[in-house]
C-alpha cells in the first residue's frame, strides 16, 4: 500500500480513536474515575447504525450513512446517560474502584445485551459515504477514511470549542479541577459530570459507527475499544485531554505501520509490551499529568 | 461475670451451619444429581479457588488486578500441555499449572505492582491481553484457535481420579484445604495488618508493616490459586481453548467476588456456585441469563457493596447475636521504658522542593536522646514534608538524615519505623471497621517474628490504659470522636517501642482539657525514654510536653532554642504574624 494511503488511513482511525479517547477522558476527569463500559458504548453505536440502517432498508428507505450519524449520537448520547445513573450517581460518594467495577459489571450487560438481541455475528454499517475510491493526485483513497477524517474532526473541534470557549466548558474544567471547590462556587456539579457522560456517549457512538463500516460491528468489540482509549489516555498523561488526543493519534499510526510491517497480531502484542514499557519507565506518561491521584 | 451462651447461638455461630449447608448440597447432588450436574458442581469448584484467589488480590489487598482470568487459563493450558506431552506427570499437572501462574505473577507483581489504582488495572489488561494472545496465536503449543482436546483427567499418586464424584470431591476438598489455609493465615495480626495496609498504607509503613511484600505475597498467592483452577478445569473439561484466557472469564471471576463477597472464604464458594449455575438456574431466559447476573452484580454493587456473605453474616448476627466481646479487663500499664537503646535523630541540611515550591531549604536539627522538641511554624512553613522527609514518606532532595549511626535515606518507611522512629499523622489513619484495641496491636505483627494475637492485645490494653482511653477499646475506631482517635493513634505508635516519635499536631481538633492530659501523657512516655518532635499549632502544649522548640518558616529553620527564648525572637514572630508585635504573643 503507498505511504500516502497508509497515512490517510492511519488518520481516519485515530480520529475514530481520538473521538473515543476524548469521551473516556472527559469522565475520568468529571467523574474522577475509569468507565469501563465506555468500549461498549462504541459498540452500541455500531449497533445502533446497523440497526437503523436494516430497519429504514426494509421500509424500503435507503439513506446515506451520513444521514444516520446525528440519530445515532443522540441514541448513544442516551447510552451515556444511563451509564452516568447506574454505574456513576449511586457511587458518586464511594471510592472510585466503586465506579470502575460497576462499570465492568455494566459493560458485560451491554454486551450480553447486544449478543441476545443483535447476534454474535459481525455487521458492517452502512458507509458514511458510498462510493469508488476518490483519486486525488494520481493516489486512489477509499471514500469512507476521507468522510471519518472530516466528520471525526469536526466532532473533535466541536468539542474543543465547547470546551475552550464557552461558559458550560469552563465550568465542566472548574469541576474537574475540583468538584467540591466547584460546588462551592455554585456550579452544579453533578449536572456537568452527568453532561460528561452523555457527551463522551454521543461521542463513542459516533465513533462506533464511523468505525462499524470497515471494521464491522460485533458485540463482543467493546473491550478492545475501552483499552485502546484507556492505553491513549495513559501514555498521554493521566487527564490530559491533548494527551488522550496525540495518544490515540500514535495508537492508531503504531497499528497501521506495524500491521502493514509484521501483522496485525504483533501490532497487538507490541501495543501491550509497549505500554508496559512506558508505565514502567514514565509512569507520567509522555507528556506528563494532568490530574494527580485518581484511579 | 461470664453470661451463658443460649445453645443455638453457640451451634449457629459455629462451623456447624456451613458443614450442614455443604452436606446437604452433597446429599442433593448424590440422590437427584446426574452426571451434568456432578460436573457443573465440579466446575464450580474450581471457580471457587479461582474466587478465592481473586479475594486475596481485590479483597484483602485492594488491588484491581484484571490479570487474574489470564492466570487461569494459563494455568489450564499448563496442565493439558502437561499432561499431553508428558503423561508420566499425570500427578504433577496440577501443582506445575499453579506454579507456572505463580512464576509470571511474581515477574509481573514485581514490577507493577507499585503503580496506583489505574495503572495497575491497566497494566494487569495488557498482560492478560499478551497471554490471550499467545494461547490464540502460538498454534504449535497451544493448538491455536482449535485449542488442545483430549485432556486426560489428573492423577493423584498414580492413581487416575475419575471424572464425575472422584473429581468434584478432589476440587471441592482442595477449596476447603485452601480456604481453611487463607482464613487460619488472616485470622491474627496478619488480617489486621493488611486491613491497615489496604486502607491507610502510610500508617501501615509508619507501624512497620512491609506493604509491598504483603501486597506481593497476596497477589503471588491469588495466582497460585487461580492456576490451580485452572488445571482443575482442564482435567474436568478435557479440552482447553483460547477461551480459557479472555475477558468473560475475568469479569465472571469479579462477578462472583463482587456477588459472593469481597473477603469472606464462604463468600467465595457461594459467588462461584451462583456464577457457574446462573445459566442452569436461569435457563427460562434462554440466553438472558449472563444479562440478569450482570444486572445483579450492579445492584449487589450498588446495593450491597460487601457481597451476600456480608449479608448472611449480618442477618445471623441478628438471629443469634455474638455474645459480647469483651475486651480483656484493664491491664496493668505496661512499662513505658522503651526497649529500645536512646538514639540521636540528627538532620543535616535537608532540602526538599515540589515542582517550584521549596517546602524544605537546608533544615538541619538534632534530637538527642530522651529529648522533647516542639516545632511551630505558620502553615505551610514545611512542618509536615519534614516529618514525612524524616519518616522516608518522601525521599529527600539533598541532604542526610541519621538516626544514631544508621543513615535512613533510600530506605523505605517500614524500615524506618522498625528502625525505633514512629510517627502519627494530622489526620488520625485508622481503618474505621478496626476496634480500638486491634488497631493498637497491630502494631506487634511486624515489631516480632512471631507475633500472638493475645499477647499483642494484652499489651494493647495496657497502652490504651495508661492514655487514658481503655473504655474505648471495644469500640469500632470510625465511631470514637477525632479526640480519642488521636489518642488510639499514639498508642499505636507508642506500641511499635519506638526510641524516637514524631507526632504531627497531636493537639487539633482536641480540646483544652484534652490537650492537658495528652501532654501529661507524652511527658510519660518521654520520662519512659522515647525521645519526642512533636508539631504543632498550640504554643501551650508544646511547653507542657517539650523542653526545647524549633521554628520554622518558609521551609527553613528560623530559630531554636528554650522554649521562652524562641517565644520571643523577633524572628519567630515575624514569620508567624509578618510582623514583631509584643502584644500578639502576649495575648
Amino acid at each position: 500500500m503507498p505511504t500516502v494511503q497508509l497515512l490517510v488511513n492511519a488518520l481516519a482511525l485515530g480520529a475514530a480513536y481520538a473521538l473515543v479517547a476524548l469521551g473516556f477522558v472527559l469522565v475520568l476527569n468529571a467523574a474522577g474515575a475509569v468507565n469501563f463500559a465506555h468500549g461498549d458504548m462504541v459498540m452500541l453505536g455500531g449497533v445502533a447504525a446497523v440497526a437503523a440502517s436494516t430497519l429504514l432498508a426494509a421500509g424500503g428507505l435507503r439513506l446515506p450513512g451520513i444521514v444516520l450519524v446525528p440519530l445515532v449520537v443522540i441514541v448513544s448520547g442516551l447510552v451515556g446517560l444511563v451509564v452516568a445513573a447506574v454505574g456513576f450517581w449511586p457511587l458518586r460518594d464511594r471510592p472510585p474502584a466503586a465506579m470502575f467495577v460497576a462499570t465492568i459489571a455494566l459493560a458485560a450487560v451491554f454486551e450480553q445485551s447486544a449478543t441476545a438481541f443483535f447476534g454474535p455475528e459481525p455487521r458492517a454499517a452502512p458507509a458514511i459515504w458510498d462510493g469508488p475510491p476518490v483519486i486525488i493526485g494520481g493516489i486512489a483513497l477509499g471514500r469512507q477514511p476521507l468522510a471519518l477524517i472530516l466528520v471525526a474532526g469536526l466532532a473533535l473541534a466541536g468539542v474543543y470549542a465547547l470546551l475552550e470557549r464557552t461558559q458550560i466548558g469552563r465550568s465542566f474544567r472548574a469541576v474537574a479541577q475540583d468538584r467540591e471547590m466547584a460546588r462551592a462556587l455554585g456550579l452544579r456539579a453533578t449536572r456537568l459530570i452527568v453532561g460528561a457522560f452523555a457527551l463522551a456517549g454521543g461521542l463513542a457512538g459516533l465513533a462506533g459507527a464511523l468505525l462499524g463500516h470497515q471494521f464491522f460491528v460485533n458485540a463482543g468489540q467493546g473491550p478492545a475499544y475501552m483499552l485502546k482509549a484507556y492505553i491513549a489516555t495513559a501514555i498521554g498523561g493521566w487527564g490530559s485531554v491533548p494527551g488522550a488526543l496525540v495518544g490515540a493519534l500514535l495508537i492508531a499510526l503504531f497499528e497501521m505501520l506495524v500491521s502493514a510491517a509484521l501483522s496485525a497480531v504483533w501490532a497487538q502484542a507490541l501495543l501491550y509490551l509497549s505500554l508496559l514499557a512506558i508505565l514502567l519507565l514514565r509512569p507520567q506518561g509522555l507528556f506528563g499529568e494532568a490530574v494527580g491521584r485518581r484511579a | 461475670m461470664t453470661t451463658l451462651r443460649p445453645p443455638a447461638a453457640a451451634v449457629m455461630r459455629g462451623p456447624a451451619p456451613m458443614l450442614l449447608v455443604a452436606a446437604a448440597a452433597l446429599a442433593w447432588l448424590a440422590l437427584i444429581g446426574d452426571a451434568y450436574a456432578v460436573r457443573l458442581a465440579t466446575l464450580a469448584g474450581a471457580q471457587a479457588l479461582l474466587v478465592l484467589g481473586y479475594q486475596l488480590v481485590f479483597g484483602h489487598v485492594g488491588a484491581l488486578s484484571l490479570a487474574q482470568g489470564a492466570l487461569f487459563g494459563l494455568g489450564a493450558y499448563v496442565a493439558a500441555m502437561l499432561s499431553l506431552h508428558a503423561p508420566w506427570s499425570l500427578s504433577l499437572t496440577l501443582p506445575a499449572a499453579s506454579l507456572a501462574a505463580m512464576l509470571v505473577a511474581a515477574l509481573v507483581g514485581a514490577v507493577v505492582l507499585r503503580l496506583q489504582t489505574h495503572y495497575f488495572a491497566l497494566a494487569t489488561l495488557a498482560v492478560a491481553q499478551l497471554i490471550h494472545l499467545a494461547a490464540v496465536n502460538l498454534e504449535g503449543l497451544t493448538g491455536g484457535a482449535n485449542g488442545l482436546p483430549g485432556v486426560p483427567t489428573v492423577s493423584l499418586a498414580g492413581v487416575a481420579i475419575g471424572r464425575g464424584w472422584p473429581m468434584l470431591l478432589l476440587a471441592w476438598g482442595l477449596f476447603a484445604i485452601a480456604g481453611w489455609a487463607v482464613a487460619r493465615a488472616l485470622a491474627g495480626l496478619r488480617g489486621l495488618a493488611l486491613d491497615l495496609a489496604r486502607e491507610h498504607p502510610l500508617a501501615a509503613q509508619s507501624i512497620g508493616i512491609d506493604v509491598s511484600a504483603l501486597r506481593f505475597t497476596a497477589f503471588v498467592a491469588g495466582a497460585g490459586l487461580a492456576g490451580l483452577a485452572g488445571g482443575l478445569h482442564a482435567h474436568v473439561v478435557g479440552v482447553v481453548s483460547p477461551d480459557v484466557t479472555d475477558m468473560p472469564v475475568m469479569v465472571g471471576c469479579l462477578i462472583a467476588t463482587v456477588i459472593g463477597g469481597h473477603r469472606a472464604v464462604f463468600g467465595a464458594a457461594l459467588g462461584a456456585i451462583l456464577l457457574t449455575h446462573a445459566p442452569e438456574w436461569f435457563r427460562f431466559l434462554e440466553n438472558r441469563h449472563l444479562i440478569a447476573f450482570g444486572v445483579l452484580a450492579l445492584a449487589m454493587v450498588i446495593v450491597a457493596p460487601d457481597g451476600l456473605a456480608a449479608l448472611l453474616a449480618a442477618m445471623r448476627n441478628r438471629l443469634w447475636p455474638s455474645p459480647d466481646q469483651t475486651p480483656p479487663a484493664a491491664m496493668p500499664a505496661p512499662p513505658i521504658a522503651t526497649t529500645r537503646p536512646p538514639l540521636l535523630l540528627r538532620v543535616a541540611h535537608v532540602g526538599k522542593a515540589f515542582g517550584g515550591v521549596r517546602a524544605l531549604d537546608d533544615v538541619s536539627l538534632t534530637l538527642a536522646p530522651g529529648e522533647a522538641v516542639g516545632v511551630i511554624g505558620p502553615n505551610g512553613s514545611g512542618k509536615t514534608t519534614l516529618i514525612n522527609v524524616i519518616t522516608g514518606v518522601v525521599p529527600a532532595d539533598d541532604g542526610v538524615v541519621h538516626l544514631g549511626s544508621e543513615l535512613l535515606r533510600h530506605r523505605p518507611a517500614f524500615a524506618i519505623a522498625r528502625l525505633g522512629l514512629a510517627r502519627t499523622f494530622q489526620h488520625a489513619e485508622l481503618s474505621a471497621t478496626t476496634v480500638a484495641l486491634d488497631a493498637v496491636a497491630t502494631s506487634a505483627f511486624a515489631r516480632t517474628p512471631r507475633p500472638q494475637r493475645h499477647a499483642a492485645r494484652t499489651e494493647a490494653m495496657g497502652w490504651l490504659t495508661r492514655l487514658g482511653a481503655g473504655a474505648q477499646a471495644g469500640m469500632r475506631c470510625g465511631a470514637l470522636p477525632a479526640g480519642r482517635r488521636r489518642l488510639i493513634e499514639v498508642a499505636r505508635a507508642l506500641m511499635v517501642r519506638p526510641c524516637v516519635l514524631i507526632l504531627d499536631e497531636p493537639g487539633a481538633g482536641l480540646s483544652r482539657p484534652e490537650r492537658i492530659e495528652l501532654a501529661r501523657r507524652l511527658r510519660e512516655a518521654q520520662e519512659g525514654g522515647v525521645a519526642l518532635l512533636v508539631v504543632d499549632h498550640d504554643i501551650d502544649f508544646l511547653a507542657a510536653c517539650a523542653d526545647r522548640l524549633i521554628c520554622l518558616g518558609r521551609g527553613r529553620v528560623v530559630a531554636d532554642g528554650p522554649i521562652d527564648t524562641v517565644r520571643r525572637d523577633p524572628l519567630v514572630r515575624r514569620a508567624y504574624f509578618g510582623r514583631d508585635d509584643d502584644a500578639v504573643i502576649q495575648a
